[in-house]
């Protein structure tokens, strides 16, 4: 196997069409054409952990078992990119980093997919995600209870306030030098980043309307760390950041768990988790260099993100579990959540220039942390926005209807458009969900088919949050204002963690209640999403879940087969050519 | 033709291309973008005439420079099998939902009209495309694809991104363009770095020009 | 490439002044003995007449130039990245150049007489500092948010026109000093040996203040950047105590830690081109990393005041009572 693999690296260096990390090295993101040596595990031997996707969840996951002293296989079915020599200031080439396999969207109010959704690369979405780093807040951990809707997670809010910082210290999060919402946080490792004038024009509104806002905390840097460097203000973070500023999963987890010893596998889509006679699991099929291959594991660990996570689950059913895995609760899929991503657009008589900067450097969560004088439950924030040329002029063709000479004259005011844009709490429901068209992939696999509608409390919220928006523009004197009501961001929910077997698809730990060494790590373990961008909670439950990993294998709990960490140090097999 | 007063006149998002603001990657990317030659591919001689005649009602171009070979951006893309990734239950992929699309159109065109949809009069290609849009067209040959769904989601979400994909739109709308190694330094409302490009304000085009002369 | 605009110039030409200006500050110090040629506009007579005072007013105008200097650089630099929206932006230019030009005269000058056009400009210099800060405060408190940590990271730093202030106000001494040559040496009734070195420890202080909240800002992500904030504090009560305390100590110590702080400030310069470089792009992005990137005219500041401490300390140490 490893042969093939040098093969297929000598002929080209395109991460897109060969994979990059064989031949006992991965590329180094930090030098143009660099390499760095990494670990490699036969195929036949099994592997403490395969982890399917190299995310928010599986990369950080990765990291921090191979940290531990685990064996770590972590598969992606995306590319290895070098942001610094891979990455275009361009829309178009960009979209190389996105979830563009084909998918079926239906339902009432069917999902937009791709740039907005979903990335595959090694790193995962966070390659191309816009940083916004937030704790929630702590009462969602127990909306049902506290809050009256949704579901409690069996997590304690304590307990994840120190793995919050434990992330805001890892990726070096640079933001505001006090939060003004929630319970005290330690102060965040770097400084906020200055203001654009779509921040500005936020705050100022914010001010009008009587309620606070800041800085946005965001996961990328505001002074040098290491070989990577800050933020030069470029504007393309939803394309990717070719300056290695932001803090994506593929400049820092994945490094830090090369380091550790965990063997990444690019350009590897697994297609298959393979379940044995004993009913646990025994390893992954997956497609790399033309071929199917089979990597034993002791666990499997999947974080491939809301929609691949359940497909591959239900993808995976034998004739024990006809029903895919880990789904006695018939759960998994069940439960997607989105999050409201409406706008309020308006003109500015001032250039604003929003391109420059991240696109959302300050921040209002004054409606997640308020719930007075709402007719509705959760919360949602709103944030600035900083479109690029594409994608605004794609949001006046399809959310304004404008084509022909009102398109090209209403573009020209590119330079002074100002937009708010929410992240709204999306209530779970069982009926919007991910299910197995009949349809079949490049790889043969059958594609997802993802069913969406609101129901009336998600409208009701977006009312709320448009009104409100509304008023925060007509604040600051902004003119031909508009309304984009339909957009939608982050995906989670599908397989849901809980305290019950039968509610939920794991338990607190990730562990699949069906399979005790099937694990489920990323944004699909969430019961509820509240009205933060997720991606910082989706890492702390990756550094808690391998803290329980840890801890239960010292404890001897994990499944048989899988062997204490500082044991299997010694055993692993290593193969360099 | 209509006049269309530059609102950054002079500005040239290409001057910058061998400054800073530009890397490798940038410019190999966009020297394939600008070596697009205005024929098809993917597309089918009449099928493309069609495309054409589309680009130019959905974004209409100023006959006083080069246009933007929007269908030939668009073709490529289809060529190379880009693809958005997600599609309505009963919408082929995303090259078939073209096929599907431009022959419905013409199907339509040819019914009420007699004539090709390339062959018509402006007013008349207009209407048909907003009869599109609002959903109103039921010919057969549409078959499970909703002309609405194929308005919005294909024929003017492909046309669009196309035509904001090229320097030439960039120019006309003052973005700053790539921007890596060099991003921006003046981040503020009213504030402009000396590579961006300024606006024409007021009507006073020459101290506009003159800055945009000097981008770099 | 195309003629660049009239600001992209003067701001070239103050950083190039300002360099120019500096070295040949620095130079003075080993050309003591012979001026060279170019500086003979400013006449060397009555050399002999109370070297001591005129030898420390030298010192102080080469302290007050070192901080014009690096007033002339940073206002270039700062004020361009702010594209001159104001036309006041120019002043602190102005009124650096023409103290750094002050400064240079009187650093070559032997003669034991007050000038008239230096008073002139020291005062114009120190009145500068005030209504730059004024202007400062003002443009940080007028911005949404107000003195937040945001404005006071990004806004119009507050404490900068201050260096010019300083300047202003060391020139002002070093004429007091320079004309004292019958008298004991002093300024506003006070002794000038230990007035300068009080007011030069306050701005220690106040550099102090600046260099740590931009070192804040930067999160100390390099170890070094504690250096600023913790070894001018102490130069600053070396020198308040040699202020305060009794004649004829030789502050052997004080005058070490002065050199050391000069060296730092120099220093500086070195460490924030490195920092420029760190930013993406390195050098070659210049056009964003000067102004991004930590800020190269800053650390000389410190090396000023160091100058002013060392000058105060010669001055009492020539006159016990100054
Ligand atoms: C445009 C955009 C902006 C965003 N902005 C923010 C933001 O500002 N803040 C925030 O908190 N969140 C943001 N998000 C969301 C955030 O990026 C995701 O929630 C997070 O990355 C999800 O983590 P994950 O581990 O669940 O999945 P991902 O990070 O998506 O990782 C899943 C990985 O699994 C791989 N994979 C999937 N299936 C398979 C398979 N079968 N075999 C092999 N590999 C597989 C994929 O290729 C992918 O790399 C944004 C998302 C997008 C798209
Ligand atoms: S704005 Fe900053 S984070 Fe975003 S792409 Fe540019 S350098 Fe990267």
């Amino acid at each position: 196997m490893m042969q093939l693999h040098a093969g297929a690296t000598a002929v080209s260096d395109d991460p897109l069409h060969a994979p990059r990390a064989c031949d006992g090295r991965a590329p180094d993101v930090f030098r143009p054409g660099g390499w760095v040596p990494m670990r490699q595990y036969r195929e036949s031997e099994p592997v403490d952990f395969a982890i399917v996707g190299t995310g928010a969840g599986g990369g950080t996951l990765a990291c921090k078992l191979a940290e531990y002293g685990f064996s770590v296989v972590a598969f992606d079915a995306g590319p290895y990119f070098r942001p610094l020599e891979d990455f275009a200031s361009d829309e178009s080439e960009q979209t190389k980093l996105y979830w563009t396999d084909d998918r079926i969207v239906d339902g009432d109010n069917p999902l937009q997919l791709g740039s907005n959704n979903s990335g595959k690369a090694v790193g995962g979405s966070t390659v191309h995600f816009a940083m916004v780093s937030l704790r929630f807040r702590p009462e969602w951990f127990k909306s049902r209870s506290m809050l009256g809707y949704g579901a409690d997670w069996p997590l304690d809010w304590h307990e994840m306030w120190s793995y919050y910082a434990e992330i805001e210290q890892a990726l070096k999060i640079a933001g505001p030098v006090t939060y003004p919402w929630g319970p005290p946080r330690p102060r965040y490792p770097y400084r906020a980043h200055p203001l654009n004038g779509a921040a500005r024009a936020l705050a100022k509104g914010c001010e009008a309307l009587g309620i606070k806002w800041t800085e946005t905390p965001l996961a990328t840097l505001s002074a040098p760390r290491g070989l990577a460097r800050p933020c030069v203000y470029r504007g393309f973070c939803v394309t990717g950041c070719s300056t290695n500023a932001k803090q994506s999963a593929l400049v820092t987890w994945i490094p830090r768990a090369i380091a550790a010893g965990a063997e990444i596998r690019d350009l590897a889509m697994v297609g298959r988790v393979e379940v044995e006679s004993s009913g646990l699991v025994s390893g992954v099929h997956y497609h790399r260099d033309g071929r199917w291959r089979f990597q034993r594991a002791r666990n499997v660990v999947v974080a491939g993100y809301a929609i691949e996570t359940p497909r591959l689950l239900l993808n995976s059913a034998t004739a024990r579990f006809p029903n895919g895995l880990a789904n006695s609760s018939g759960l998994v899929g069940k439960n997607l959540m989105t999050q409201s991503n409406q706008a309020v657009w308006g003109r500015l008589e001032q250039e604003v220039r929003s391109y420059k900067g991240p696109p959302s450097l300050a921040i209002t969560e004054h409606w997640n942390y308020e719930d007075r004088g709402k007719d509705f439950f959760g919360g949602y924030s709103y944030m600035s926005q900083g479109p690029l040329p594409q994608l605004w002029a794609n949001t006046l063709f399809n959310a304004r209807g404008l084509w022909g000479n009102s398109l090209v004259e209403a573009m020209k005011d590119y330079n002074h458009v100002v937009g708010l844009k929410i992240v709204g709490e999306m209530l779970p429901q069982e009926s919007n969900r991910v299910t197995l068209s009949e349809e079949v992939d490049q790889y043969g696999l059958r594609i997802p088919r993802i069913t969406y509608s609101w129901c009336d409390n998600d409208k009701r919220l977006i009312d709320h949050s448009l009104k409100f928006m509304r008023r925060a523009l007509e604040a600051v004197n902004a003119t031909d204002i508009w309304i984009q009501d339909d957009d939608t961001c982050h995906l989670n929910g599908t397989a849901r963690m809980g305290s019950d077997a039968r509610s939920s698809v794991v338990d607190a730990d990730c562990r699949s209640w069906d399979i005790p060494n099937l694990w489920i790590c990323d944004g699909s373990v969430f019961p509820t999403v509240g009205g933060a961008n997720p991606s910082l909670t989706i890492q702390a439950i990756a550094c808690r879940t391998a803290d329980r990993i840890r801890a239960l294998a010292r404890r001897g709990e994990l499944e048989a087969g899988s062997a204490r960490p500082s044991i299997h140090r010694c055993s692993i097999e290593v193969q360099r050519l | 033709m209509h006049e269309r007063r530059d609102r950054y006149p002079g500005y040239d998002v290409l001057a910058k291309w061998s400054g800073p603001s530009w890397n490798d990657k940038t410019r190999d990317v966009i020297t394939r973008r600008l070596s697009i030659a205005p024929e098809p591919r993917f597309f089918t001689r009449d099928e493309y005439e069609t495309v054409v005649a589309i680009a130019d009602r959905i974004v209409p171009q100023p006959a006083v420079r080069p246009p933007v070979p929007i269908a030939a951006l668009v073709d490529r893309k289809l060529a190379e099998q880009i693809m958005d990734g997600f599609r309505r239950p009963g919408v082929p992929r995303d090259g078939e939902a073209w096929r599907r699309g431009l022959k419905a159109l013409n199907a339509e065109s040819a019914a009420a009209y007699d004539k090709r949809f390339a062959e018509l009069p402006e007013a008349l290609q207009d209407k048909l495309l907003r009869a599109a849009q609002s959903g109103e067209l039921k010919a057969a040959e549409w078959g499970g694809l909703r002309c609405e769904v194929f308005f919005k989601h294909r024929l003017g979400r492909d046309i669009v991104l196309a035509y904001y994909a090229h320097p030439t739109a960039w120019s006309e709308i003052g973005w700053g363009g790539p921007a890596s190694p060099r991003g921006y330094v003046r981040l503020d409302l009213d504030e402009r770095d000396p590579w961006e490009a300024a606006e024409a304000k007021d009507g006073n085009d020459a101290t506009a020009r003159r800055s945009n002369r000097g981008v770099r | 490439m195309n003629r660049p605009a009239e600001r992209d110039l003067i701001a070239m030409a103050g950083i190039a002044a300002s360099g120019l200006a500096l070295a040949s500050l620095l130079s003075s110090s080993s050309a003591r003995v012979r001026p060279p040629r170019w500086r003979l506009a400013a006449p060397g007579r009555n050399r002999s007449s109370n070297p001591e005072t005129v030898k420390a007013a030298r010192r102080l105008n080469r302290a007050a130039g070192t901080l014009a200097a690096s007033v002339l650089a940073d206002s270039s630099v700062e004020h361009y990245r702010g594209s001159f929206k104001n036309k006041a932006m120019y002043t602190p230019l102005l009124v650096s150049a023409l103290t750094l030009a002050t400064s240079l005269h009187g650093t070559a000058d032997m003669r034991p007489l007050a000038h008239k056009a230096r008073d002139a400009t020291y005062l114009l210099a120190a009145a500068t500092g005030l209504v730059g800060s004024g202007f400062h405060l003002y443009n940080v408190g007028k911005r949404v948010g107000g003195f937040s940590w945001q404005n006071v990271f990004y806004g119009a730093p507050i404490g900068a026109p201050m260096a010019i202030l300083l300047s202003g106000l060391l020139g002002f001494c070093s004429e007091r000093v320079r004309e004292a040559h019958r008298t004991r040496p002093r300024i506003f009734r006070l002794p000038a040996g230990r007035a300068i070195a009080a007011v030069t420890g306050a701005g220690l202080l106040g550099t102090t203040g600046e260099a740590g909240l931009l070192h804040f800002r930067g999160a100390y992500h390099n170890p070094f950047m504690l250096l600023p904030v913790t070894l001018p504090p102490i130069g600053a009560a070396l020198l308040m105590s040699a202020a305060g305390g009794g004649p004829g100590r030789t502050h052997r110590f004080t005058r070490w830690w002065m050199r050391l702080l000069t060296g730092m400030g120099f220093a500086g310069v070195g460490f924030h081109a490195y920092g420029v470089s760190r930013n993406m792009g390195g050098w070659r992005n210049w056009s964003q990393n000067i102004l991004n990137g930590p800020p190269l005219p800053a650390p000389p500041s410190f090396a000023g005041l160091a100058l002013a401490g060392l000058a105060a300390l010669g001055l009492m140490k020539a006159h016990p009572d100054a």
